[in-house]
């Protein structure tokens, strides 16, 4: 849909902390929310875009995954093919660019969601995969600071009923 | 604008979030025109989104601390379930309104409210793309029914809700405006193709709801337009029937059938060409076959190829439409053949072979191009065409006098086709063409042996009189016919024409022996001469049927061939086909009138016989004649009327018959009028003879072809019934003549009795070998 001129068209992104974001629109249009609400609304007024959900610091994360990719290929309405859902492979940017504290992590994963980001929240999930993969129960409570609210007991027969998923 | 929402609500607060959402949703759908910005557009996706992914209001706790297991539960259900009852009660206010307008105000309230929903419908499905995500995917997943993505609710709902209380009225009102467009009138076509796409729009498929089917459009659109199609066209047809006459009809319905053509991609989904077309055609030539083809006589009686075209044309659209015409159309050409050949025989038994064969052409182009022209060159006309003519070549008022009629006169015709005279006349492409014309006629002969015979005959006769009017135009016949009827059936013929190119180089030979070996003495007495050496078994003529000596005066000279010849190619029997040969005498005892020169007599080699006498005595007596020449009474007598009718003889006593003590005396005062003189006229009665000869030799050679194929066909059987082998037999033979059964029966009996075959059990019969 964006025009094939040359000239970049930008739009200003506001975030919930009140700052203003100036972005290429191609680059804000790997949104998809953002993406239909300019088709909708059409882009071309000044108007900012206020985005209440997220704040500069992960907008600006979010941005600049947007702008590695954007000339990605768009996602196929239902890509759901297994290879998407089953690869936890992550490209090596992705996994440079993942390279955050625990609670940014978990941030961009929620910005990707309300953003309609389907890529960037996919690579965040696998990112928390991996952390989860090869890890005892104990070891991912303390990765992820839960509290083990299970009595013995309930724990016992959780282990008895996953037993088929135990590697041997 | 954004001022008029209502305040942005806690997440967790289902009443105030739908408060909130339903006021956008109101917007969206009744005053888009207004604008949106993009505060309210976000607001309203982040208050969707919110509400989603809030934990339920009785947990209290904060979002990160804690997932329920499973993460079964995903909210949105509460959403959904208001948006469904704002749209019910929206359309209920859409389809109420409706109600206050008819015919062209309807279809534009309809498409006008169509285009606002479907727009609002869209706008919305982005809105909640958010529960689309999530809470609807889920819900499918799980194979709930009666789920839609938004915008399919919005379609599941305007059908429900609008579509099914007002489709009747607004079909009533496409149907109106399609009538007053058939009635000439101007119509908003757009009006019924936005309607139609609408009801496209609405065919869900309840399998897969993002797939549409037609059902809808089908049902609601597409029946009743066709039953009101028919209806028109019924009512139509029938009343212009009424007032006007068959072809001006035909002429209407074919308009209107282009018309219905042309309207579909005008306005109409293009899946409706075949049915409307069926119904039209139903309405306009189906229910009025009848009259039309009732018609058709009287347009073929007046030959209207433009009209019988038309016809033609309407009813190939029909199924079965044409056969009726077919049957008529066969009948018709074989009518017209017969009456051509009734007219033709008024005029006495003879007819001339080029009227006959003209007679037959004419019919037959005239309808082949009425084929071609109006009936499109369809091959089943053409079949009945062919089937037409080979019942009036074969079987017409000349026929009756003798089933071998048309091939003989067919014969008869290319002879003087191919014969020197005609021919100058004819160039050379004009030759072609006469050529394929008679391969036509011959096409539909069906004794095709009889025509095999009669032409042999005369080319046999062409060749060895040197008639023929060109090599080319003869190979040229030969290989038609061979095209026509396989190698078999032209092998003779061929035989004689290189019989008589191989005697062609053989004389060339000779005069070159001559030259090199005859003595100045021998030169005086040798009399110029050309030798044809033909095949016995290949060329179909009869021996002499008189005896007889010939002249002293040649004998020298052919005798002298027949060394060559025999020394040439030993073993082989030479007899002399006298009958056939020719020369030229000169008359030195009179003059051409008015010149120095004497004439020259072109004589057979009997006249000549007979002429030669006259050196010695210009009187010889009848007796004398007949002793001399040794022929018989019945060959003599005519020549010798010839000379008399030429006045180069005379009889003594005058008027005498020709019998013993009849004196024939040297006309001396003979007046030549031309420097070459044809005494050599066929005698009559030797043609007709010829044309008897012919016939009989036909009837045994048909038995000899029946049993060869018979015995061909036990051959390969060894067992057979003999029903099975007479239809074997029919099958084998028909392309030559049409055998009758009876007579396959006789060459059956005739064959056990020479025990070719036996007799076995159960009307079986078996071959000997």
């Amino acid at each position: 849909m964006s025009a094939p001129t040359e000239e970049k068209k930008t739009v200003v992104l506001t975030t919930s902390d009140n700052a203003d974001l100036t972005v290429e629109r191609e680059v804000a249009e790997r949104s998809i929310l953002i993406k239909n609400l300019l088709e909708d609304l059409g882009g071309d007024n000044a108007e900012a875009i206020p985005i209440p959900n997220v704040n500069e610091a992960v907008m600006k994360k979010v941005l600049e995954w947007c702008e590695h990719h954007r000339k990605d290929p768009p996602a196929s309405q239902d890509d759901d093919s297994d290879s998407r859902k089953k690869s936890t492979d992550i490209d090596e940017w992705d996994q440079k660019f993942m390279q955050v504290d625990q609670e940014m992590l978990f941030e961009i994963i929620l910005a990707a969601n309300y953003l309609d980001i389907k890529a960037l929240l996919d690579v965040g999930c696998k990112t928390v995969a991996n952390m989860i993969k090869g890890k005892s129960p104990d070891e991912i409570r303390k990765t992820f600071n839960i509290q083990n609210d299970f009595t013995p007991e309930e724990e016992d027969q959780i282990r008895r009923e996953n037993e088929w998923a135990e590697d041997r | 604008m954004a001022s008029t929402m209502p305040p942005v609500p806690a997440k967790d607060d289902v009443k105030a979030t739908w408060a909130y959402l339903e006021a956008g949703v109101d917007k969206i759908m009744t005053d888009l025109r207004g604008g949106m910005d993009m505060k309210t557009y976000m607001g309203l996706y982040t208050a969707i989104h919110n509400f989603c992914t809030a934990q339920k209001a009785v947990a209290g706790t904060s979002f990160t601390s804690h997932n329920n297991r499973g993460g079964a539960h995903l909210l949105g259900e509460d959403l959904y379930q208001h948006l469904i009852e704002y749209l019910r009660t929206h359309l209920k206010g859409v389809q109420a309104r409706s109600k206050e307008h008819v015919d062209e105000a309807l279809l534009t309230f309809y498409i006008k409210e169509w285009n606002r929903y479907t727009t609002a419908g869209q706008y919305n499905n982005h809105l909640f793309r958010y529960l689309n995500r999530h809470w609807v995917k889920r819900e499918m997943d799980e194979g709930k029914k009666n789920i839609y993505d938004i915008y399919t609710l919005h379609l599941v709902r305007w059908k429900e809700d609008m579509f099914a209380g007002t489709q009747e009225s607004v079909m009533r009102s496409v149907l109106k405006l399609v009538e007053k467009q058939r009635n000439g009138e101007t119509i908003e076509q757009s009006h019924i193709k936005s309607v139609v796409d609408s009801f496209v729009s609405l065919g869900l498929d309840e399998a897969d709801s993002s797939k549409s089917t037609l059902d809808v459009y089908k049902q609601y659109f597409e029946k009743p337009f066709l039953a009101a199609t028919a209806q028109y066209y019924d009512n139509e047809s029938k009343q212009f029937l009424a007032e006007n006459s068959v072809v001006e009809y035909m002429k209407k319905a074919e308009a209107r059938l282009d018309e219905e053509k042309d309207r579909v991609p005008l306005y109409l989904l293009n899946d409706i060409m075949s049915p409307l077309m069926r119904t039209c055609e139903q309405a306009l030539i189906t229910n009025h076959s009848l009259a039309l083809r009732e018609e058709f006589q009287s347009l073929l009686d007046h030959d209207k190829q433009e009209d019988l075209g038309r016809m033609y044309k309407l009813l190939a659209r029909i199924p079965e439409g044409l056969d009726p015409l077919r049957t008529r159309f066969e009948t018709h050409v074989r009518k017209a053949g017969l009456s051509a050949v009734d007219k033709i025989s008024g005029e006495g038994d003879n007819v001339e072979p080029k009227v006959y064969v003209d007679a037959l052409l004419e019919v037959h182009t005239q309808y082949q191009d009425l084929v071609n022209r109006a009936f499109n060159g369809e091959s089943e006309f053409v079949r009945s065409l062919d089937n037409a003519c080979r019942e009036f070549v074969n079987r017409n008022k000349i026929c009756k006098s003798g089933s071998n009629k048309s091939p003989e006169l067919l014969a008869k015709y290319t002879d003087t086709l191919l014969k020197k005279s005609s021919a100058k006349m004819n160039e050379e492409d004009n030759m072609e063409k006469l050529l394929t014309q008679v391969m036509t006629v011959f096409k539909y002969i069906e004794d095709k042996d009889v025509f095999q015979k009669f032409y042999s005959r005369m080319l046999a006769k062409r060749l060895v009189q040197t008639t023929s009017a060109s090599d080319d135009a003869e190979t040229t016949m030969i290989s038609k016919l061979k095209e026509a009827c396989g190698f078999e059936y032209t092998n003779k013929l061929q035989r004689m024409f290189q019989d008589i190119q191989i005697s062609k180089d053989l004389n060339a030979n000779y005069k070159e022996f001559l030259d090199k070996n005859l003595d100045p003495e021998d030169v005086k007495t040798n009399i110029d001469a050309t030798y044809n050496i033909l095949g016995a078994g290949f060329w179909p003529l009869n021996p002499p049927s008189t005896p007889f000596t010939p002249p002293q005066q040649i004998v020298q000279t052919y005798e002298r061939f027949v060394r060559f010849y025999n020394n040439k190619h030993q073993g082989r029997k030479l007899s002399w086909l006298w009958h056939l040969s020719k020369g030229e005498i000169k008359a030195n005892y009179c003059k051409v009138q008015g010149q120095k020169a004497s004439p020259t007599f072109q004589v057979s080699t009997y006249q000549m016989a007979i002429l030669l006498l006259f050196n010695d005595s210009d009187t010889v007596a009848y007796d004398e004649i007949a002793e001399a020449t040794k022929l018989g009474k019945e060959t003599l007598d005519p020549y010798l009327g010839v000379f008399m009718k030429a006045k180069i003889l005379t009889a003594e006593p005058e008027g005498a018959k020709p019998e013993s003590g009849t004196s024939y005396k040297l006309n001396m005062n003979f007046k030549a009028k031309k420097i070459k003189m044809n005494l050599n006229i066929s005698i009559k009665g030797e043609q007709k003879q010829e044309a008897e000869d012919t016939h009989k030799t036909i009837e045994e050679d048909r038995k000899l072809l029946m049993q060869s194929a018979i015995v061909r066909i036990m051959k390969s059987r060894k067992k057979m019934k003999h029903q099975q082998l007479v239809s074997e037999t029919i099958q084998q033979i028909k392309n030559r003549f049409m055998p009758r059964v009876p007579d396959i029966k006789k060459c059956i009996d005739i064959l056990l009795e020479k025990e070719y075959l036996e007799r076995l059990e159960g009307d079986e019969l078996g071959y000997l070998a």
